[in-house]
């Protein structure tokens, strides 16, 4: 239902010496995928791997280079945000806004297109915000890392997206806090059918996933089930550093 | 007698449907309009005629006190002084404000100058809004001025607004704190077109553990410009905060200059600020919400100017 087809997306190069005279650097290259309808995707990779990049060109934050994303049938790939997310696409933030002046309520009023009270304190019951003063809490540098994580993934849920992107939700949450997110996340999934895609190196998104997505250089390396990335994924967490040694006579590895 | 005009503008600056509940005085085109005093708290024109008196009497609780003023005669420059007196342990809202309604070619005018005298232990809270209509193309000038003198224990809260309409504003807020009081200053000013305005702020925490916070929001759209200062100065131990945003929009420009004056060794004196477009993460968090760009804007300066 969620299809990319070659999608690419470069920007000008920093440092053209990498790419031999190249004037671009290619961050996602050539990628084709389909996310169906209501599964649970977790898209993991190393850093810089182009990752969120990924995620936002499917949200329009980043606009494509090439390729198309086909969404129930039609391509939205060049839609500003605010289209794609009528049309049921939304998005939560790595590393959320913060506004002067602007309220949990205010966010959560535009997401769900009504200040209803009822409609509102429904919202906050299901991502677990148990006081309602929460809601008048402004969303500026006051907030703490996990408060405002909880509004992002709230006012994600309070759109009723039929595709959701969650952009590494744990940053910023306790150790504690995680299996629940976890299980809110898969709750939403299955009671509304949603297309969750998750980005995150957190085990618990990985393991909660239907599907994984290693991304790698910007293109996609792996897809399939946790077991069988655990091989690529063990590599990456035992080195980091291969890229720059590969090739070189006097490197030495001490694995 | 007020004409839907002026209604329209009392319900801008001072959210009045007529005329307000309890203590009133309503100053139309340098005239008196309306007034009517309460038990607990007295308007008075002032020796000269040039202004009011307002006396709270001490420990007058939950009353409030509008004082507004209409302007809508063409080449009226109109200048007030009014002062307030507030009482020991009062606890009160004064609503003040001035609406200009232009419809000619000549330039209109107020200059508020408004004195405070905060007793003993007394709270006030005082909202003040500024706005101009009308499709007169003469220039509206707006002056305000507040001076306010606290006593020990004293608590204000004053909300300074200008959203719009005002070709002209020179703005003057001066402040001395006593021990133990403190003051609460939120001025948020928009202009747009060519308009310009001017803030200038001195405020002296003179007693010790006094306390002041000034927020300052400022939104510059178009061609219009803003400068806003303020002098902070600390005779005691005390404590003290400068927080002034803008947002510049098209070819807006914007001067901030805050200035902290520690004359005491147990001051504590800090200061934020900012001036810049509208930030893009907030712009595309507004737009994955379901808002266009257009809407985004607006609903981010409506709220930093709540």
């Amino acid at each position: 239902m969620l299809q990319l087809q070659n999608v690419t997306f470069t920007v000008p190069a920093s440092d053209t010496s990498e790419e031999k005279f190249s004037t671009k650097q290619t961050i996602i290259n050539d990628v084709s995928f389909t996310f169906e309808q209501g599964g649970f995707y977790a898209v993991t990779g190393p850093n810089g791997s182009g990752k969120t990049t990924l995620a936002k060109l499917i949200m329009g934050i980043n606009p494509l280079t090439k390729g198309k994303i086909i969404f129930n049938g039609k391509d939205i790939g060049r839609l500003p945000i605010n289209e794609r997310s009528d049309a049921g696409i939304v998005y939560g933030f790595q590393h959320p806004a913060r506004f002067k002046g602007t309220t949990f309520r205010d966010l959560l009023s535009i997401a769900l297109g009504s200040d209803d009270e009822e409609k509102l304190v429904n919202i906050i019951s299901r991502v677990g915000v148990c006081s309602m003063d929460f809601l008048d809490k402004p969303v500026d540098s006051k907030l703490s890392g996990g408060e405002i994580k909880k509004i992002e993934l709230a006012t994600v849920i309070a759109r009723n997206p039929k595709v959701a992107i969650y952009d590494e939700p744990d940053t910023g949450i306790d150790l504690w806090t995680i299996g629940p997110m976890v299980n809110l996340l898969k709750r939403e999934q299955e009671e509304n059918n949603t297309t969750t895609i998750v980005v995150s190196h957190n085990k618990a998104f990985l393991e909660a996933a239907d599907t994984l997505l290693l991304i790698k250089k910007g293109k996609i390396a792996y897809t399939g089930d946790l077991t069988g990335a655990m091989p690529m994924l063990e590599d990456l967490s035992v080195c980091t550093f291969d890229e720059f040694c590969q090739g070189e006579d006097d490197a030495q590895c001490y694995r | 007698m007020l004409n839907a005009i002026d209604k329209k503008v009392l319900k801008e600056v001072a959210d009045l449907k007529g005329i307000p509940k309890g203590a009133y005085n309503i100053r139309k085109n340098g005239k008196l309009e309306g007034r009517e005093v309460s038990a607990n708290i007295n308007i008075e024109t002032n020796e000269k005629g040039d202004g009011i008196v307002i006396d709270i009497q001490p420990g007058t609780k939950d009353e409030s006190v509008h004082i507004p003023v209409i302007l809508s005669q063409a080449g009226l420059h109109d200048v007030v002084y009014n002062t307030f007196i507030v009482g020991e342990g009062a606890d009160v809202t004064i609503v003040a404000g001035c609406g200009i309604h232009c419809s000619g070619n000549e330039s209109e005018g107020h200059s508020g100058i408004h004195e405070f005298h905060i007793k003993a232990g007394a709270r006030v809270k005082y909202v003040e809004k500024h706005i101009a209509i009308g499709e007169g193309r003469g220039k509206r000038i707006l002056n305000p001025t507040t001076k306010v003198f606290m006593e020990e224990n004293a608590q204000a809260q004053m909300e300074l607004t200008q959203l719009g309409g005002v070709d002209e504003a020179r703005r003057v807020n001066e402040a001395t704190i006593g021990a133990g009081s403190v003051l609460l200053i939120t001025e948020r000013v928009m202009t747009e077109k060519e308009q310009s305005a001017e803030s200038r702020n001195d405020i002296t925490l003179a007693g010790t553990d006094s306390r002041t916070n000034i927020v300052s929001r400022s939104v510059i759209k178009e061609n219009s410009s803003q400068d806003f200062y303020v002098n902070l100065t600390a005779e005691a131990r005390c404590y003290g905060h400068i927080e002034c945003d803008a947002i510049i929009m098209d070819n807006g420009i914007n001067q901030t200059i805050p200035a902290l004056k520690a004359l005491h060794s147990d001051a504590e004196l800090t200061h934020e600020a900012s001036i810049g477009k509208i930030a893009n993460d907030q712009l595309m968090k507004l737009m994955t919400l379901g808002l266009n760009y257009d809407a985004a804007v607006d609903r981010i300066i409506q709220g930093f100017l709540a």
